[in-house]
């Protein structure tokens, strides 16, 4: 199983100023210290060993989208949410399907609000007359949400002009269902609206989480051992992280999200083998989320109890083989 | 997760032992608000002594929260003093040593 980001950012879609870039430019050509580099492919190795990820990448601004290659599945494209990291993907996607992959996607909503279904009308694919896009939710009102988005006063291509074959499916939670050679659990989450959270079991035994826009309410404490049964033995948990703790129980309460160290402790207990910190702040800057990053790594370290749980920072291009 | 308390200075010093994780964070809470509820009743602070706590998970930590949410309603002031390294990196970490006065000792959380 392959986990393939393309967006991470949550809220709301961001992009790197010209300061910031100039920012990393200058803090690359301080740490290069005056060398010289004989080629692009000497300097592209000089900023992967040696500079940090904040000054020589970054996390990236697409909203939630991420793709789950299952080797042993039926061929269908398996997608968790169409955020605007959607568009980078549909353009991908014609590229596979012209060498002969399956027209096919399963689409899993966590929910509905604008930077989770935003960059559907960007989705290359659904202009496909060829394509059949399959849109699993957990909400009855999914279509509802996709087509409101397309009405003129909102975007140019009505959703009944789209080519495609688009069809809605709602799931319910704590059924198990088998789609594009996967089993699929769905778990409800705290969110407004309420979201969903989907667990990926391919035939190889391999698991991935997706929970995104989870908020875990300090009142419902005793309610994290299910989203630990939830989470139990993964090979991957993408997990909602926004905000830093303090954040998420005085001025962001009730905003729907949840923090680096709640994702970690819940991993810890489930017996998750990996996390990917996900949704990342919009208004945090590169420096910010690596030091969000190496903060959850050292909280990892300091509450591990029995096997280590690795934590990722996610980013918009970044794949996770499990 | 051991829990004791004296009056000390005008104020309840509760003095935690252990680790505060998903297993303690419970007792730790309900032995908090017992704490804030007998300060409130004797206009005490409340100056919680972190020197016998190993390390404190997010239920600690949201533990805290509540109990302080009960200590607003109640004009009572928790403090939380003398924590060790590992506790003290994790109030920054989790940034709630923005939420909560942190003190080196607990006679500074006496005097503050």
């Amino acid at each position: 199983m392959l986990v393939r980001f393309w967006g991470t950012r949550g809220s709301l879609a961001v992009a790197q100023s010209a300061g910031a870039i100039r920012g990393k430019i200058a803090r690359a050509l301080v740490a290069a210290g005056g060398r010289s580099f004989a080629d692009e492919a000497a300097a592209a190795a000089f900023v992967d060993q040696e500079l940090d990820f904040a000054t020589g990448a970054t996390y990236g601004g697409a909203t939630t989208c991420i793709e789950i290659e299952a080797s042993a599945g039926d061929g269908s494209f398996m997608i968790c949410d169409f955020g605007t990291g959607a568009r980078e993907f549909g353009i991908n996607a014609f590229g596979r399907m012209a060498g002969g992959h399956a027209r096919v996607f399963n689409v899993f909503m966590s929910h509905l609000h604008w930077d989770h279904i935003s960059g559907f009308p960007f989705f290359g694919p659904a202009f496909d007359p060829n394509s059949r896009i399959v849109i699993h939710a957990g909400h009855a009102d999914v279509e509802q949400a996709f087509r409101r988005q397309q009405e003129e006063i909102s975007f140019p291509v009505a959703f009944d002009w789209l080519r495609a074959k688009i069809e809605f499916r709602v799931l319910a939670p704590g059924e198990t269902y088998r789609i594009g050679g996967l089993d699929v659990e769905v778990m409800e989450q705290h969110h407004s609206h309420k979201s969903y959270g989907y667990r990926f079991t391919d035939p190889n035994g391999k698991t991935a989480v997706f929970s995104t826009d989870s908020e875990h309410k300090i009142e419902s404490m005793e309610g994290e051992a299910d989203v630990a049964q939830f989470f139990r033995g993964a090979d991957l948990v993408i997990c909602d992280t926004m905000y830093s703790l303090a954040d998420a129980v005085s001025m962001k309460e009730d905003w729907g999200h949840s923090s680096n160290i709640v994702a970690i402790d819940i991993c810890h207990e489930a017996k998750a083998k990996r996390l990917a910190l996900f949704h990342h702040e919009p208004v945090y800057s590169d420096d910010d989320i690596q030091r969000m990053h190496k903060e959850s790594i050292r909280y990892e370290e300091l509450t591990r109890r029995d096997d280590p749980l690795e934590v990722l920072c996610a980013y918009d291009g970044l794949e996770v083989k499990l | 997760m051991i829990w004791s308390e004296e009056m000390r200075g005008g104020a309840i010093v509760a003095m935690p032992k252990g680790k505060i994780d998903e297993n303690t964070a419970q007792d730790f809470g309900t032995s908090l608000e017992g704490a804030v509820t007998r300060a409130a009743d004797v206009s005490a602070r409340l100056v919680v002594d972190c020197a016998g706590i190993e390390y404190m998970s997010s239920r600690g930590l949201r533990a805290l929260t509540l109990a302080k949410r009960k200590a607003d309603g109640a004009g009572v002031r928790i403090l939380l003093a003398a924590p060790n390294e590992i506790v003290r990196e994790i109030l920054a970490i989790s940034r709630y040593d923005k939420l909560f006065g942190v003190t080196e000792t607990v006679e500074g959380a006496l005097a503050a």
